[in-house]
């Protein structure tokens, strides 16, 4: 059923699309008869069912971007259990002050933590018209940031040996 | 590491300012690569008209990785394919012909 529906990006919305192929007939006896003459056709409709749960969007997402314990850490030998602080998003709603602000943990490996402080270093270098030292900050954060992503990509290299190699 | 870390690491005064700045640098990395990733449901409607076909995109969505519909013959979510171009759209003004 999935495949005869697509999908068009407008703006901050998607229009979906049903596609359906349809074709005329005459009933002569009790036999159904396609007539001579195509009258086949191929159409995108408007989404005639009704599909509880129907769609479902999958991206990446601003979800519990603090915590309330360091993510890095293992709490008495098992992961952590986290959860968003009062005021932080995804968290329960409340009065929040600096200093609870301060205690937030960010929700990302070290490494992006650490890529995170070259970008807070690259805005302060920006609001003090050091363009230099900005593009500096900014290429280490991008580089931190490369650096987390291939630690988790295994490659393995495999070198073929010619017939006649002396090993 | 906390907020309060990275104010000390970078000798800042403004907490809001930093958490400001933390939330721009998670928004710049989710855009890039595929961090934190989330699902949304939404019923499909049986379309009459207008706008009806139309779904906006979860508020809270970064980047789109992929689009699914329920499979309702095996109850499984299968990717649905993206229309590049605008079809062409006739009003069926009179359904009984």
């Amino acid at each position: 059923m999935s495949s005869t529906y697509y999908y068009r990006i407008v703006g901050k919305n998607i229009e979906l699309w049903e596609y359906v192929a349809s074709g005329q007939y005459d009933i002569i006896g009790d036999y159904r008869i396609r007539l001579p003459v195509d009258r086949s056709s191929e159409n995108l409709i408007y989404p005639n069912n009704a599909i509880d749960n129907g769609l479902m969007f999958e991206g990446t997402a601003y979800i519990e971007p603090f915590v309330n314990a360091d993510p890095n850490e293992l709490s008495g030998g098992a992961q952590p259990t986290l959860s968003a602080p009062t005021g932080a998003p995804g968290g329960a709603s409340g009065t929040v002050d600096n200093t609870d602000e301060e205690e937030w943990h960010i929700n990302m490996s070290r490494m992006l933590s650490l890529a995170i402080v070259d970008y807070c270093k690259a805005m302060m270098s920006d609001l003090a018209a050091k363009l230099d030292m900005k593009e500096y900050y900014m290429r280490e954060f991008w580089k931190k940031v490369g650096d987390e992503r291939s630690n988790k990509r295994i490659a393995s290299v495999i070198f073929p040996h010619s017939p006649y190699a002396v090993k | 590491m906390t907020i309060q870390e990275i104010m000390e690491r970078t000798h800042m005064k403004d907490t809001a300012l930093c958490v400001a700045w933390v939330k721009d640098a998670i928004h710049l990395i989710e855009s890039q690569y595929d961090e934190t990733i989330g699902t949304w449901k939404t019923d499909i409607i049986d379309a009459s008209g207008g706008t009806d076909n139309k779904y906006p995109f979860p508020a809270n969505m970064i980047k789109l990785k992929s689009i699914s519909v329920l499979d309702t013959n095996d109850n499984k979510y299968k990717r649905i394919k993206r229309l590049v171009n605008k079809p062409t759209v006739v009003e069926d003004t009179d359904p009984n012909e």
